[in-house]
C-alpha cells in the first residue's frame, strides 16, 4: 500500500510538471497529513483555485452545495462532517482535498452521505464516507455521474450506488461493509456506463446490477472476500429487466466466501461464486481471474422469483430502453418466474480452486443446452457440466452430452448459510489509506459531462495473481 | 366478528375490557371500542402495485415495536379500549399519545427523523397475537398526480385508512393482501411460500381538506385523488402513504384473523410524527424532483 501510494504521488507531481499545470500550487505544502514524513503528502490548502470552500467560505458541505452554481468547485478541507448531503445543482464538483481524511460520518443516524438527486453531471471526488445507515455515494435519476476516489466504509445498503442513472464512471473506489452490494449500478439500459480501478470486499455482494447494462463496463477492479464476488442479476422487482449486456473484463475475483458479512437474501443464496449471473443475459466475461470460492468460479444460473411483479419478456423485448419498459403496464404472472441466465459468452478467464466448479451452468426445468450461452479459450479444472467448451464452444458447433455432470442447483434454495451480520458491528478490517486523486487541490472543476471514459477493452489483459 | 372472536383478543391481553356488547351485526364494527364504520371518501383507481422504480418515493421501513390495546386517534386516553394494536416507527404510543407527546419517543424506523406513529390491527392466531416482521412505509404521488404539486403532510394530521368495521369488501386499492415483494393483490390472505412473508397492504388518501387536522370520524378531512385529481373540498395533494405489515406467516391462514374481526377489516393509521424540516426535504427532493430515493425490495434479510 505505502508504495502504492507513493508511485501515486509521484505520478502526480511528474504530470503537473509535465503538463505546465499550477506550479505555484504544485510546490504548496501542508501540514494537515495522515501519513508518515517519508509520504509526500497531498496538497490540502488548493489556495489558488476557484472555489467553494468548506469549512473556509462555508460552514458545512451542504451550504456551499446550496451556494454553488453549475460547473462549480466544492473544495473539502480535511475534517469530519456529520452530513447528509443533498444535491440538485447540475454540473457541480465535490472533491475533498485528502481522500482518507475528508470524512463523512453518518454516526449512523443519518442516511446517506452525499445523495444526488436528478442533477445532471455532478462529480464526487476524493473522500470518505462511512457510517450511513442508507449508502455512501448515491446517485438517482440522473444523466451524467461521477465517483472518483472514494472509499466507503460501513453503509446500511450500499457503498456507492446508481440507480435509474445513465453516462456515468465509477473509479477508484474502496468499499467495504455493506449488507448489499459494494458498489452497484441498477435500472439502467443502455446504462452506458463504466466501473474501474476498484476494490469492494467484505460486502454481502461485491457488485450487483439490478437490470442493468448496455454498454455497462466492469474492468480492472478487485472482488474479495465478499459473500460473492460480481452479481449482475435479473428481477421484476425493480424495472428495467432483464439484466443484459454487461462486459466483465479484466477483474480480480477471489476468494467470496465470506460468512461474516452483513448479507440481504441474494448474497446468502449467491455466497460462494466468485462472478454469478443469476438470470443474466447477453453478458460478455472474459479475461477474469478468479479463484477459491466453495461454490462456482463464473456461474450462470436462474434467479427463480415466487413473487414475482411481472412476466418474464421475450427476447424480442429485451432490446426496449429503460424509459420504454417504464411505459408498459405490468401483468401478474400469476405464480412464480425464472430468469434463465442466456446468450453469454465467457472467453479467456483463468479460473483455479473453485471448489463447486470453476464454470457452472444450471436451470430449474430448462433444457441448458438451448440457453445459448458460450464458453471458450479459458483455462479451467472443473465445469458442470462437464466439458462445457466442447458442448457450447463460441464460435462452433457443440457435441457432447450435457446430462454428463449436470448441475443440480435446487439444494442452493435450502441450504443453510452463515446469517447476516448486523452491517454497523460486522468484522471489517481496519480501514488502510486509500491512494488520492492527482492533484486534488490544483486540478480544476471537473463536471461529469465526459463520462464514462473510453476504454480500449482489448487492451485488458488477465490481471496477475496477488502475491 | 362473533363474540368468541372479541374475547380471544382480550384473552390475548389479559384487560377487562367491555366484551361484546356493542355487537350489532351490520358492518359497524364490534370493537371493543366502537367504530364508526367510515371511510375517506374516494379510493385510487386501481391497486397501486408493481416493479418499484417507474414512480417517484421515498421509503422507510420501521421495526415491529410494541403492542397494545390503545388508540390514540379513536380513542384517546382511554386504556385498552381498542382491540389489539400491533405499532411500527414511534416507540412510545399508546392512548395519551398526542403529536406534541411523539417527539418524546424513540423510532423503529431506519429513517431517525421518521418518529411517526404507525399502526394496524394485531394478526391473531388463535390467542396469540403474530409478532409482525416489519413494516414498510411507501411514500408516493398518487396515481398520476402531477408530483410537483405534492405537498408534504402538515404538522399534526392524523390519518386512518380503511374501515376497521368491515365484514364485506374493501376496494382492493385500500385494503389488499399479498406475498413478499410481488404484484399480487388479495382480498383474503393468499398462501404464501417460504421465505415471502404475507403482507397486510393499506394504502392512504392522498388529498387533504387543507384546514383540519383530524375530523370527528377521522376520514372526512381527508381524500383519494382519481385521474390524477383531488376531489373538490380537498385541495391540498399529500404524498400517498402505502403502508404494509409483514407477518410471518406461510401458507394456510386458517384459524387466524385481525384482532379488528375477520380478515376484511384491514385498516391503519397514522400520526404524522417526521421531523417537519425531513418530510419537506423528502418531498421536495425525491416527489417533486420525480426520482426513486429508496426501494424497499422485500428481499433484504435480517
Amino acid at each position: 500500500m505505502r508504495r502504492k501510494l507513493i508511485a501515486a504521488a509521484v505520478a502526480a507531481s511528474v504530470f503537473i510538471v509535465g503538463c505546465g499545470g499550477d506550479r505555484k500550487s504544485s510546490t504548496t505544502t501542508t501540514a494537515a497529513t495522515p501519513t508518515s514524513d517519508s509520504m509526500p503528502a497531498p496538497d490540502t490548502t488548493g489556495a489558488e483555485l476557484a472555489a467553494l470552500r468548506v469549512p473556509g467560505d462555508y460552514p458545512t458541505i451542504q451550504a456551499a452545495v446550496d451556494a454553488a452554481k453549475p460547473g462549480e468547485l466544492i473544495l473539502i478541507a480535511p475534517g469530519t462532517y456529520h452530513e447528509a448531503v443533498q444535491v440538485s445543482t447540475d454540473q457541480l464538483t465535490i472533491r475533498g482535498l485528502d481522500r482518507n481524511t475528508v470524512v463523512l460520518d453518518g454516526k449512523f443516524d443519518l442516511d446517506n452521505g452525499i445523495r444526488i438527486l436528478g442533477a445532471k453531471g455532478v462529480a464526487v471526488e476524493n473522500m470518505t464516507a462511512m457510517n450511513f445507515t442508507k449508502n455512501g455515494f448515491f446517485w438517482t435519476g440522473v444523466d451524467g455521474y461521477r465517483g472518483s476516489y472514494l472509499t466507503t466504509y460501513r453503509t446500511g445498503d450500499y457503498g456507492v450506488y446508481a440507480f435509474d442513472s445513465v453516462n456515468g464512471q465509477i473509479d477508484h473506489i474502496y468499499a467495504a461493509g455493506s449488507p448489499d452490494a459494494g458498489v452497484y449500478i441498477g435500472e439502467c439500459y443502455p446504462c452506458n456506463a463504466v466501473l474501474s480501478d476498484t476494490v469492494s470486499e467484505h460486502n454481502g455482494l461485491g457488485y450487483s446490477g439490478t437490470n442493468s447494462g448496455g454498454n455497462l463496463l466492469i474492468i480492472n477492479s478487485t472482488f474479495r472476500f465478499n459473500r460473492a464476488g460480481i452479481v449482475p442479476n435479473s428481477g421484476s422487482y425493480e424495472l428495467c429487466y432483464p439484466e443484459r449486456e454487461t462486459t466483465i473484463i479484466g477483474n480480480l475475483v477471489y476468494s467470496n466466501n465470506q460468512g461474516d458479512t452483513p448479507a440481504i437474501d441474494v448474497a446468502l443464496l449467491a455466497m460462494g461464486n466468485g462472478i454469478i449471473v443469476p438470470g443474466g443475459v447477453l453478458n460478455d466475461i472474459e479475461n477474469n481471474l478468479v479463484y477459491d470460492h466453495d461454490k462456482g468460479g463464473i456461474s450462470l444460473v436462474p434467479f427463480l422469483e415466487d413473487d414475482p411483479n411481472d412476466s418474464v419478456p421475450a427476447p424480442e423485448k429485451w432490446s426496449m430502453t429503460c424509459a420504454e419498459s417504464k411505459q408498459v403496464r405490468p401483468v401478474d404472472p400469476g405464480g412464480a418466474i425464472l430468469w434463465d441466465s442466456m446468450q453469454n459468452t465467457v472467453k479467456g478467464n483463468v479460473l483455479e480452486n473453485n471448489r463447486g466448479a470453476d464454470i457452472l451452468v444450471a436451470s430449474v426445468g430448462t433444457d441448458t443446452s438451448t440457453l445459448g450461452n458460450c464458453f471458450a479459450g479459458n483455462t479451467f479444472t472443473t465445469s458442470l457440466p462437464k466439458n462445457i467448451e466442447m458442448l457450447a464452444p463460441c464460435d462452433a458447433t457443440g457435441t457432447g452430452d450435457w446430462a454428463d455432470g449436470a448441475y443440480d442447483i435446487l439444494p442452493w434454495l435450502t441450504e443453510v448459510h452463515p446469517p447476516s451480520v448486523d452491517w454497523k458491528t460486522s468484522s471489517l478490517p481496519a480501514l488502510e489509506l486509500q491512494e488520492n486523486m492527482p492533484d486534488a487541490a490544483t486540478a480544476p472543476a471537473r463536471p461529469a459531462t465526459d463520462v464514462p471514459m473510453t476504454v480500449d477493452l482489448a487492451a485488458i489483459t488477465v490481471p496477475k495473481k496477488p502475491a | 366478528m362473533t363474540c368468541r372472536r372479541a374475547l380471544a383478543a382480550v384473552a390475548v391481553l389479559a384487560l377487562t375490557a367491555a366484551g361484546c356488547a356493542d355487537s350489532d351485526g351490520n358492518g359497524a364494527g364490534v370493537q371493543l371500542h366502537p367504530s364508526t364504520g367510515a371511510t375517506s371518501l374516494g379510493q385510487p383507481d386501481e391497486p397501486i402495485a408493481g416493479p418499484q422504480g417507474a414512480v417517484p418515493q421515498f421509503v422507510v421501513e420501521c421495526a415491529y415495536s410494541h403492542a397494545a390495546s390503545d388508540d390514540p386517534i379513536v380513542a384517546p386516553g382511554e386504556f385498552g379500549a381498542s382491540h389489539l394494536h400491533a405499532f411500527f416507527g414511534n416507540t412510545a404510543v399508546d392512548a395519551k399519545t398526542t403529536i406534541e407527546s411523539l417527539a418524546d419517543g424513540g423510532t423503529t424506523c431506519d429513517q431517525p427523523l421518521d418518529k411517526a406513529a404507525y399502526w394496524a390491527p394485531a394478526l391473531l392466531k388463535g390467542l396469540e397475537a403474530l409478532r409482525p416482521v416489519k413494516s414498510t412505509a411507501y411514500y408516493r404521488p398518487g396515481l398520476s398526480v402531477d408530483p410537483t404539486t405534492v405537498q408534504p403532510f402538515p404538522v399534526g394530521l392524523v390519518m386512518i385508512a380503511g374501515n376497521a368495521g368491515a365484514t364485506g369488501q374493501q376496494p382492493l386499492s385500500i385494503v389488499a393482501w399479498g406475498c413478499g415483494a410481488g404484484i399480487e393483490r388479495s382480498l383474503l390472505p393468499p398462501e404464501c411460500r417460504q421465505g415471502r412473508n404475507l403482507r397486510l397492504l393499506i394504502t392512504f388518501p392522498d388529498c387533504w381538506d387543507g384546514a383540519h387536522l383530524d375530523s370527528a370520524n377521522h376520514h372526512t378531512h381527508i381524500a383519494y385523488s382519481s385521474k390524477g385529481l383531488c376531489p373538490k373540498g380537498y385541495p391540498v395533494p399529500i404524498p400517498q402513504l402505502q403502508f404494509s405489515v409483514e407477518y410471518p406467516v406461510h401458507g394456510s391462514t386458517a384459524g387466524m384473523e385481525l384482532s379488528s374481526g375477520g380478515l376484511l377489516s384491514g385498516h391503519a393509521d397514522f400520526m404524522n410524527g417526521w421531523d417537519e424540516a425531513k418530510l419537506k426535504s423528502e418531498v421536495e427532493l425525491c416527489l417533486h424532483r420525480n426520482v426513486v430515493c429508496g426501494v424497499a425490495s422485500g428481499r433484504k434479510s435480517g
